[in-house]
């Protein structure tokens, strides 16, 4: 070591020293990070560390109303399931309900009051107390006050009437983008009836669907994929399942046969198959000969040549569903949102009607009036209701509105002008739970709990068949500095003086004396077991049934002459048809802020995270496209752009577009992601109902030169000779038993 | 230089491990094992009632330490911290002392039943006036004792790592 100079031993310190450090930083991150241990203060009554606790409740992520079973532990939700005892769900949930977690737990939730600063133009946080004040100020100063929600089912909907009933003039207007408006018309005009039928697919033997996408988010999709199993696998015939759509949705894959038709014509193939039934002797009521001439304008040749689909193909159908007990007819989606939207529910009606399948087990069955006193269907306005509030608002006669979790700047077409009207109102106040379009809009924001948190109930639309009303409860302490919407109305009721007119003091106690009636009108035992064992069930029905007897009067029929769709854009510049289409992942556009929604792949494209449009593979050679170009999608009234898919199951002068994403706002998973083709819809209604016919807008589509990269789950969409997809022939059995077999059985029967 | 390095490396873990060994960390409120088990002879599950019902044994609530604490020994400091908790609708904040990691599935309630003594694996917490973490729970403890007690299934993977 003799050689080791002064020079040499400071390095050696050095190193050492360095060493030293090193190792005790390394130990000291080896080691377990500090946790805590805290228990409650007071634990509550139930609450067993590390047991977890299940509430049943009502699902808050789409109008179907599905009974939820929600796992809790430590008080947190840790998962959504469905309730078994539910029967809109019986113990199933769809994947946007499952997603409801990150609605409870999401980073972009409001979490406090705001208030618009109107020097810097943003939002402050505030208390709840200067919120209440402002919203109360605003509302006492105002002469014309409109209320907008969403629907809201259930005794809330008192809270609201009460709310809006102590104001000097308010308007209650309700608006859901998805809601069938066409339907509830159509059922009116065809039956007199007010609510949505049953339509029992388990028991049926013969679906059409003429455009509704039942297994993939149309009106309930939890009970008709349910159904749907049952029908194909429930132990019985098989059902058969036909679906007429111009772009083949979840629905149309899963079907035996798809029919494209052209869009908006599945009214007029539906009165065809009717009079082909007719004219068959399929149909013998007493007014048998009314029916014969009503249907002749929908002689074969004629439906044939104007929907576009195969004389053979209606024939077949109309056989199909003429001699195969009991059959179902039904429409929804695009094809009810046509000009003509009425009519074709009508159609379908018509259909239903003549094939004999109202008020019989595997058709129609009418639902009777729910438990509760009130189901909230009253308040509902269409389309035209906005619009008229545009009007209002454009020349000056609205002076407040308050918005609660709906958001109509985003499912509203720019042609509509609803932004520029909100804009003209001088107080906007907003109780939804997140930034949405409409919200970035208001003045203030009083954010409401989201549905695992708030007291509630439902009854289920469409019903089930029987009497059903279901409560929900809330399964975790609110996580923020939220309230329930119901409890913001009374707050703001008393501070402008109007205490009297809501008589609850808490949305709790609404729900709650809503349920006393229904347990005077034969609860059993007192009423405190009865709300205890009903909060555990989270359901309550009666075995009541509606059996009236309707009759459909032919003239409904002949009235509606009118039957071709209109398309806005002429066909020369505007040769496509635009076919916005919904989907369960995304709903109206609010599961678009939820990663698990955006991660799951698209079941038809298998695209995640993104919007697209479907070309059909003829077209896309035509306009020189490739999947991938981006290209750019322009109707009269706007332009967006997306990414090309390349889609088979399309008519080619058909593109379609998902509906949900292009969100300007929503928070950081929603914001700037995909494009929204109802912003590039023309703002035209279908005059019966009043609602947006969102699928009748003619586009022109143009390359930009642009590529994008598509994110999807399967690399190549055709099977390229891999035998991956296995069929069997159309004529089940010709094939013969020499066919060869690559399936594997289970365990082969000894003979 | 390399090896000195090195060396230092070793040394710095070591001394570590020795002398911050971190398995007592400071508590909020210097709590006694010893006086509450040892002493007084409360038993474990007096306090720790999840133990046979839950995967986590849980640590009372603030409401159960005043059961006694309104009445006992109410002008210790220590007591007065927990009491300043209490009025002030706080849980206490306690930090872990035995703690797995996440992806080890243990349940208290199979143990319980099965009737293993607490101190298997937390060592003889009544004599200890600060809890520290004494005995080695680890994968070999854990399967060492499966083996003795022939338990079904006992060294299968998935049976602690689900
Ligand atoms: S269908 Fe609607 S209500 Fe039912 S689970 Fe899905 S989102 Fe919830």
């Amino acid at each position: 070591m003799s050689n080791v100079d002064r020079r040499e031993f400071l390095k050696l310190v050095g190193a050492g020293g360095v060493g030293v450090g090193a190792g005790f930083m390394l130990a000291e991150s080896a080691k377990h990070p500090l946790e805590h241990l805290i228990p409650y203060a007071v634990p509550p009554e139930e609450f067993s560390s590390g047991v977890a606790t299940w509430y049943n409740s009502v699902c808050g992520m789409c109008p179907a109303g599905c009974g939820i079973s929600v796992r809790t532990r430590e008080g947190r939700a840790k998962k959504i399931e469905g309730n078994p005892s539910h029967p809109v769900s019986q113990g199933r949930l769809c994947a946007l309900g499952q997603a409801g977690l990150q609605v409870l737990y999401n980073p972009d939730r409001l979490s406090s009051p705001l208030l618009l600063d109107g020097a810097s133009g943003s939002f402050r946080p505030a208390t709840w107390v200067e919120g209440v004040d402002k919203v109360a100020g605003a509302l006492s100063s105002a002469r014309n006050v409109v209320v907008l929600s969403r629907g809201i089912r259930g005794h809330l909907a008192q809270i609201f009437e009460r709310f809006a009933g102590s104001l000097s003039s308010a308007n209650l207007l309700q608006y859901d983008f998805a809601h069938e408006d066409a339907l509830y018309v159509g059922n009116r005009e065809s039956f007199g009836i007010d609510r949505l039928p049953y339509y029992d697919i388990a028991n049926t033997r013969y679906l059409v669907s003429f455009g509704a996408d039942y297994l993939n988010g149309w009106i309930s999709p939890v009970h008709h994929s349910l159904g749907f199993g049952t029908s194909r696998q429930g132990g019985h015939d098989r059902g058969y399942f036909v679906q007429v759509e111009p772009r083949m949705s979840v629905s149309g894959a899963s079907a035996d046969r798809w029919v494209p038709a052209n869009p908006g014509t599945e009214g007029l193939l539906a009165l065809g198959i009717a009079q082909q039934i007719v004219a068959m002797g399929g149909y013998s009521g007493a007014d048998r000969d009314a029916w014969t001439s009503t249907l002749a304008p929908y002689d074969i040749a004629s439906v044939s040549q104007r929907t576009g689909v195969n004389d053979d193909i209606v024939r077949q159908i109309a056989e199909g569903f003429m001699h195969t007990r009991p059959g179902l007819a039904i429409t929804g989606g695009a094809a009810t949102r046509h000009v003509n939207g009425v009519n074709t529910a009508i159609a379908v009606n018509t259909l239903n009607y003549i094939a004999g399948n109202v008020g019989i087990e595997g058709g129609i069955l009418f639902n009777p009036a729910a438990p509760l006193a009130t189901t909230g269907e009253e308040n509902r306005g269409a389309y035209e209701s906005l619009a008229n509030l545009v009007t209002h608002a454009e020349n000056g006669s609205i002076d407040a509105l308050l918005v609660y979790d709906t958001d109509p700047v985003f499912t509203m077409p720019a042609d509509s002008g609803f932004r520029e009207a909100l804009e003209k109102i001088p107080f906007v106040a907003s109780l939804s739970s997140f930034m949405d379009e409409t919200t970035a809009m208001a003045d203030v924001v009083l954010p409401s709990h989201t549905y695992l948190e708030s007291w509630g109930d439902d009854v289920p639309e469409p019903g089930v068949g029987f009497s059903v009303g279901a409560v929900s409860q809330p399964v975790v302490a609110p996580l923020y500095n939220t309230q329930a919407v119901g409890d913001t109305l009374i707050a703001i009721a008393a501070h402008m003086g109007h205490s009297d007119a809501i008589p609850w003091a808490s949305t709790e106690e609404c729900i709650k004396d809503g349920w006393r009636q229904v347990h005077a009108q034969g609860g059993s035992g007192d009423f405190d077991a009865f709300w205890r064992s009903l909060l555990q069930a989270g359901v309550y029905g009666r075995n009541i049934r509606d059996t009236r007897a309707v009759s459909l009067d032919p003239t409904v029929v002949a009235g509606m002459d009118a039957n071709e769709p209109t398309f806005s854009g002429n066909a020369a510049t505007y040769p496509f048809t635009l076919h916005p289409y919904t989907s369960m992942r995304m709903h109206d556009g609010r599961g678009a802020n939820l990663p698990w929604m955006l991660e799951l792949p698209d079941a038809m494209t298998s695209v995640v995270y993104s919007s697209w449009v479907e070309i059909n593979p003829v077209t896309a050679e035509e306009l020189g496209v490739r999947q991938g170009d981006v290209v750019e999608i322009s109707s009269e009234h706007g332009s967006v752009t997306a990414p090309v898919y390349v889609y088979p199951a399309i008519m080619p002068d058909v593109v379609a577009m998902p509906v949900g994403q292009g969100h300007s706002k929503l928070g950081r998973y929603a914001k700037n992601r995909g494009s929204n083709p109802l912003s590039i819809v023309a703002a035209q209604t279908d005059a019966k109902s009043g609602s947006l016919a969102w699928a009748a807008t003619r586009v022109s589509v143009a390359p930009t030169g642009q590529r994008a990269k598509l994110v999807t789950m399967s690399g190549e969409s055709r099977e390229l000779g891999r035998n991956i997809v296995q069929t069997t022939g159309g004529a089940a059995g010709s094939a013969g038993h020499s066919a060869k077999l690559n399936s594997i059985p289970i365990k082969v029967e000894a003979v | 230089m390399v090896l000195v390095a090195l060396a230092g490396m070793v040394v710095g873990y070591w001394a570590n491990a020795a002398f911050f060994p971190g398995t007592s960390p400071q508590q909020p409120i210097d709590f006694s094992h010893k006086v509450h088990a040892g002493d007084n002879e409360i038993p474990c599950q007096y306090c720790h009632v999840q133990a046979r019902r839950s995967v986590s044994a849980g640590v009372p609530s603030v409401n159960k330490c005043m059961g006694c604490h309104l009445e006992v020994a109410t002008d210790r400091p220590q007591v007065r911290l927990l009491t300043n908790y209490w009025e002030s609708g706080e849980p206490v904040p306690w930090i872990k002392v035995h703690d797995l990691p996440d992806f080890v599935h243990f349940t208290h309630k199979r143990h319980v039943a099965a009737g293993i003594e607490c101190q298997t694996c937390h060592g003889a917490v009544e004599s200890m006036d600060v809890v520290s973490r004494e005995a080695p729970v680890k994968m070999g403890l854990c399967l060492a004792c499966h083996r003795e007690n022939e338990v079904e299934h006992g060294t299968d993977c998935w049976t602690c790592h689900k």
